[in-house]
This record gives structure tokens, C-alpha cells and sequence, in this order.
């Protein structure tokens, strides 16, 4: 775990008058805590996106990197399931117009090249800031349980192993990562396991974190693990000390 | 620490003379009521300290001899009552400070809540406290409330407003009208209430000092807060943390939609209400929520009488004298997460011995409508004897004909005492039934007029028990 090396990135971020990490820079700042991020490449050229996909293995999925993008799926930059060099080829071109479609001025830092992962249940963990008691971590199942059923819990930050342990069960969607009908019980310690890395990240980063959201996170069967697919984080503009 | 925030309370629960700054002789006027309010209390004999009315245009109020400003004062004056108009309180305060008064109450409003220039003079006054070390109720506030001491700085006649009277719970109200309402409701609901305290714009002293002096105070057992906003988070989390090991806090929080609209750019951002994040501090500072103003008297009424025995577990026994009744506690049972006891074979095998064969034995335990004090006895004695029995419901129907009201009262607060379970009651009905739940009450045993809020009531000691349990753990 480094804090230098999530320094380095947001440093690079706010030195660009940007608040906004694009998920490759998020995840960069995730990885340097510890937490479980896909191995995935940024590739500025399609003959390094041809390099990093031999090297990750086909399939593989595509995402377009841009400040100016956040919401990439408004945007179609999201090519999932590319299992052959050609194909790879083709959607680079794709993925580029539907960028400049979208925005014309999109600034691109390159796409992510990123192994096709096995679906797992999806979690949310998100981090925002309270005026009067300060950062707060939140912990939810993803799809409809966030969206419209808003089944979220919080705590503030700094959380224990028993504030993380609770979120997770007082949850109403609880029984979906329990094991509901026969189901194999979801990893929970895997989750207990980012909740505390999540909040220690932002304990130790919280002069720069405003917001951050890790949606969605798959969480696999119980001893199998968890990974973060997509992440964003907001910074604040630290005030100088 | 523990002794500096006592020593510098005090003089607000139990002065030893106080200066009515204001005070005046108009009928009604604020400096009237308040002045009004100790002069009483004096002469009942409850206000133990001197009075000193300040005004500078009086000679005598009353037979008491009226000063005409804050220097002239006699110097044993430890608490000073301001209801002046603001823009006369920062000068009051210099002189306050000069004569060494150490904790002031500022009833006057049209301070921080009228915007830029009110809070200008809050700045002034919060300046003088801090450099003098004052401490300061409000402003904009009705004060405290004490009745073993007799202080009652609330402007509302007692002509208008019932004084509760002394019992173990201490209630905290930002709101003043809200905290004056309670009072009145509180008195006609027999609800004792040791310590009022409504703090207002909160230029001071807030719900962390607040917490702090309460975990001290031997008179209170539980502490209710009526909150709108807090100030500043981390330290009201750190009191909370402090106090909850001790006594349990139980909290109302309006505002739920504060932040409702708040533009947010993230997932988490928009789901982030003020709610869910009071939410959030009151489950890791082990303060207890509640719903609604009915909720947190239940909750206080419970803790007051029952904070010595907290149940063990979350199993619930029931005995109810009305089938209904005890389907609808079940139900409630459950709504609030907590578990029906399993009756051990020995209870079960104790009243069916003893037991008319239409009685139920089970739980619930009904001891129907033709029945006596003394089956109630039984079922009370076997359930209180029960390992599989932490809690103890009774559904009395007083209304039923055979049953002996004093009996059931004296069997109620007779295991109540002796029993290390926690026993509430519940007595629907009307004006008749108020009057043995009060009864009831006066002997220990808290009484809802449904099962649901008893079953909440008892709902609120479990949770707090098992909070307990675990910060013991860590």
C-alpha cells in the first residue's frame, strides 16, 4: 500500500484543473490501497491496444478514457467481449467515432484494455462528504437495489470490522448475498475486506476525496473474491496548508 | 475533564443566586414570567438561591429590591437570565464578565436566526464568553428546567403551561416551543423530566457538553434530544460514544429531507440525505432513534424504569387476558425484529397443572377473560423463572370482570422489583384504565395503551442491551 503512489495520480489530476479522475486514474488510486482492481492497460495507439490485449487475453473489452466522458455508456465507449485482433481493430475505430460524436472536443487519454470478467454479484461502495460530520462510506447491492429500491446503508468514516460486518447484513437485499434459494453464499469477508480498505483510503486521502463511487464491484462465491469493474472518485482542491 | 464540565454547569441546574437581567413587573412580559417563575419557587420552598431582578428603571418588584445594573450586583450571583433586546446584550455580557459571572442564558431572540447583523452580535458575545470563560445558553431559547431546584427560566406562565414533575429523564430541545410543549404534554402524561434543557442558536454550549454533563449527573438515567442540525459532527460523536457506554440516549432528528434536493454528482452523493447519514452516527455512537415524539417518550418511560435490568437476549414472553391482544403483540414481535420465546417444557407443564383447560399455555400465554389476579401470579412466576425468557409482556385488560385491579398492580410491581427481567405492561382502554396505568407507573412499571408500543418500548431495551454487549466486546 503506498500513499505516495495515489498522491502521484491525484497530484497529476488537479495539476490539470480537473477534479474528475477518468476509472483508469480511480483505479490507480484504488490499486495503491490494496484493492482488488482487473489487470487492465491504458493504450494510447491501437498497436499497443493489440499488444495489451495478447498480453491480458482474448476476450477482452474496451473503454474509451476521457475527462469530458464520464458517463461512458451515454456515450456507446464501452466495446465489451472482443475476442479477435480484427474485431479489436474495427472497434478501436468505433469506439474513437462515437467519441467525437458525442463530444467533438473530448479530450482522449487512451483506452482501457480490460480482461472480460466473470459476472459476480454486484455490490456498491461509495464515499461522500458530510458537511457536519465528514466522510461517510456506503454500501448497497447494485442494478435496481441502488437505483430504485435506494437499499443503501451508511457509516462514518473511520468504519470497524463490526460497523463493516453490520452494513452488510442490515442491508434488506442481505439475503441475495447470504445465498437465497439455493445459492452459493457470496464472499462476504471479501466485502468486509474492501469496506475497511475503502474507509482507511479515505481516512488517509481525505483532505483530496469529495466523492467516490465503486459501481459496480463483483463479488464471486464465498473464498473467491471481489473486483472493483468500474470506479470513479471526485476530488476536492486540497486547501493549502 | 469529567470535573470541569460539572463545575461548569452547575450554576445552571442549581445557582446559587441568579440575576434576572430584564426582570419587570408588566404582567406577561418575558423578564415578568421568568422573574415570576423563581419568586414561586422561592416561596414554595423549592428555589433555594437568592433572586436578583436587574433593570435599571426599578427600585423593587415584588418586596425584592431590584438592581439597577449588573455591576451593582451582590457577588455570591453565579448565573445570570438575559431577556434584554439583542442589541443590549453584548454590553451586558462586558459587564457580566467583569463581575465574574461564570454561566449566562440568553433567552432573547433576534440573534444568528435573523441573518447578517444578528449574527454580527453573536460573534461579539461568543468573543466576550470565550475570552472570560462564560458559558452560554442560547440565545433564542427557553432555557432550563429543574424542578428538584426550582430554576425555570421558561417565559410561558405556569397559567398557560403545566410543569412535569421531577423523574429521571433529562430532555434536550434545540426548538423552544417544541421543548415547552413537551414540558405541558409531559406533566399531563405523569412523565417525570429531571433536567429541561433548550439551548436555542447554540452559540456555546451544545448537545457534546450537553452529553458530558449528563453522563455525570446521578439524578438523570436517560437523555432524550430533540435535534435539528449539529455543529460540529466528530464532537458530537465523541460525547455520544462517552455517554451511550453509560446511559442510554435516545434522539429525535427532524430535518429528515434537509438535503433532499441536493445536486449530487455521484451515486453516493444523491443518496447521502442528512437522514441517512443521522442514521449512520446514531448507529455507531449507539444512540437510539426515534420515529416520532410518541416513540421517544415510550423509549425514555422504559429506560427510566428498566435501565437497571436490560434484557439478556431478545425472546419475548407474552400473557395477555384477550386472544387479540396477543396476536397483535406477536405481530409486533416480529415487525421489530425481535423472537417470540419458546416456553420451556416446565412452564408449559406449571400452568396446564394449574391452569382452567380454556386457558392457553404457550406463547402468548392467555389467561382469558374470566380471569383472576392470581393467574396472571402464576403465569408471571413461570415466565419470570424461564431461561428461554428474556423479556416480559403482560396485556392487562383491566376491563375484564373477575380481575382484581389492586392485586394485578401489586403482582405487576411486586415481580417487577423482585425479577431480573425487564416487565412491561399494556392497558388498552380508556379513562378508567389510564388511571391504573398510572398507578402502575408510580410503582415502576411502564404501561403503553397498545401492544405495538409496548412491543417497541421493549424493542428499544434490546437493541440498547446488545449495543452494550458489543462495546464491552471491543
Amino acid at each position: 500500500m503506498s500513499r505516495e503512489e495515489a498522491l502521484k495520480v491525484i497530484e497529476s489530476v488537479l495539476s490539470q484543473d480537473r477534479t474528475a479522475m477518468v476509472e483508469y486514474e480511480a483505479k490507480q488510486v484504488l490499486k495503491a490501497y490494496g484493492l482488488p482492481v482487473p489487470n487492465e492497460k491504458l493504450a494510447k495507439t491501437l498497436d499497443e491496444a493489440l499488444k495489451y490485449a495478447e498480453e491480458i487475453g482474448y476476450p477482452v473489452a474496451l473503454k474509451l478514457m476521457s475527462p469530458q466522458i464520464l458517463h461512458k455508456s451515454d456515450a456507446k465507449v464501452v466495446m465489451l467481449n472482443i475476442k479477435t485482433p480484427e474485431e479489436l481493430k474495427q472497434k478501436w475505430e468505433e469506439i474513437h467515432e462515437n467519441a467525437r460524436k458525442y463530444r467533438p472536443d473530448a479530450e482522449i487519454l487512451g483506452v482501457l484494455i480490460a480482461p472480460m470478467l466473470r459476472p459476480g454479484r454486484e455490490v456498491i461502495i461509495g464515499v461522500t462528504e458530510d458537511p457536519q460530520f465528514g466522510h461517510a462510506i456506503m454500501f448497497g447491492l447494485g442494478g435496481i437495489f441502488v437505483e430504485v429500491l435506494k437499499d443503501v446503508t451508511f457509516r462514518i468514516i473511520p468504519i470497524t470490522e463490526r460497523d463493516a460486518k453490520k452494513m452488510i447484513t442490515e442491508i434488506k437485499g442481505y439475503p441475495i448475498l447470504a445465498g437465497a434459494r439455493g445459492e452459493e453464499p457470496a464472499d462476504i469477508e471479501a466485502i468486509v475486506n474492501l469496506l475497511l480498505k475503502v474507509s482507511e483510503l479515505v481516512n488517509d486521502l481525505s483532505d483530496y476525496i469529495k466523492e467516490m463511487d465503486l459501481n459496480p464491484v463483483f463479488v464471486y462465491e464465498k473464498g473467491k473474491g471481489a473486483v472493483v469493474v468500474d470506479a470513479r472518485i471526485i476530488l476536492k482542491v486540497p486547501e493549502k496548508k | 475533564m469529567a470535573e470541569r464540565i460539572v463545575e461548569e454547569m452547575r450554576p445552571f441546574f442549581d445557582p446559587k443566586a441568579v440575576a434576572i437581567i430584564g426582570a419587570t413587573n408588566k404582567k406577561g412580559k418575558v423578564g415578568n414570567v421568568i422573574f415570576e417563575n423563581f419568586r414561586m419557587n422561592k416561596e414554595r420552598g423549592i428555589f433555594k438561591g437568592n433572586i436578583y431582578p436587574v433593570n435599571p428603571k426599578l427600585d423593587e418588584i415584588e418586596g425584592y429590591k431590584v438592581y439597577h445594573s449588573v455591576k451593582e450586583l451582590p457577588d455570591d450571583t453565579d448565573l445570570a437570565v438575559i431577556s434584554i433586546p439583542a442589541p443590549f446584550v453584548p454590553q451586558t455580557m462586558r459587564d457580566i464578565a467583569e463581575k465574574g459571572i461564570k454561566a449566562v442564558i440568553i433567552i432573547t431572540g433576534g440573534f444568528g436566526e435573523l441573518g447578517e447583523e444578528g449574527k454580527k452580535l453573536e460573534r461579539e458575545i461568543y468573543e466576550i464568553a470565550k475570552a472570560n470563560g462564560i458559558r452560554v445558553i442560547g440565545p433564542n431559547c427557553v432555557g432550563v428546567y429543574v424542578p428538584d431546584t426550582g430554576v425555570d427560566t421558561v417565559f410561558l406562565p405556569e397559567e398557560k403551561m403545566d410543569r412535569p414533575k421531577s423523574g429521571p429523564i433529562a430532555f434536550v430541545s434545540q426548538s423552544g416551543a417544541f421543548a415547552a410543549a413537551m414540558l405541558d404534554w409531559a406533566a399531563m402524561a405523569g412523565i417525570g423530566i429531571g433536567k429541561m434543557v433548550s439551548y436555542g442558536n447554540k452559540l456555546d454550549v451544545d448537545d457534546a457538553d450537553l452529553m458530558d454533563y449528563f453522563l455525570h449527573d446521578d439524578e438523570i438515567n436517560v437523555v432524550t434530544f430533540y435535534i435539528e442540525g449539529v455543529k460540529d459532527g466528530r464532537k458530537f460523536m465523541e460525547a455520544a460514544k462517552r455517554i451511550t457506554k453509560v446511559k442510554p440516549v435516545i434522539a429525535l432528528k427532524s430535518g429528515r429531507t434537509e438535503y433532499g434536493a441536493k445536486a449530487a454528482s455521484s451515486h453516493t452523493g444523491s443518496l447521502a440525505g442528512a437522514d441517512a447519514i443521522y442514521d449512520a452516527v446514531f448507529k455507531q455512537t449507539g444512540i437510539i432513534r426515534a420515529e416520532d415524539f410518541e416513540h421517544m417518550f415510550d423509549l425514555a418511560k422504559a429506560f427510566a424504569a428498566l435501565k437497571h435490568k436490560l434484557p439478556k437476549g431478545d425472546r419475548i414472553g407474552i400473557i395477555t387476558d384477550g386472544g387479540g391482544a396477543g396476536v397483535m403483540a406477536s405481530d409486533a414481535v416480529a415487525k421489530f425484529g425481535l423472537k417470540m420465546a419458546e416456553l420451556s417444557e416446565e412452564t408449559k407443564k406449571f400452568l396446564k397443572e394449574r391452569f382452567p383447560p380454556h386457558a392457553v399455555v404457550g406463547n402468548p400465554t392467555d389467561v382469558v377473560g374470566d380471569t383472576d389476579a392470581e393467574r396472571y401470579r402464576l403465569a408471571i412466576e413461570a415466565f419470570t423463572k424461564d431461561p428461554n425468557v428474556d423479556a416480559i409482556l403482560v396485556i392487562v385488560l383491566f376491563q375484564v370482570p373477575l380481575l382484581e385491579e389492586d392485586k394485578i398492580i401489586d403482582i405487576l410491581a411486586e415481580y417487577q422489583k423482585k425479577s431480573d427481567k425487564p416487565i412491561v405492561a399494556v392497558a388498552m382502554g380508556g379513562r378508567k384504565t389510564d388511571r391504573y396505568a398510572r398507578m402502575l407507573e408510580e410503582r415502576g412499571v411502564p404501561v403503553y395503551p397498545t401492544p405495538e408500543r409496548g412491543v417497541r418500548a421493549l424493542a428499544g431495551l434490546v437493541r440498547y442491551a446488545e449495543y452494550l454487549r458489543k462495546v464491552e466486546g471491543e
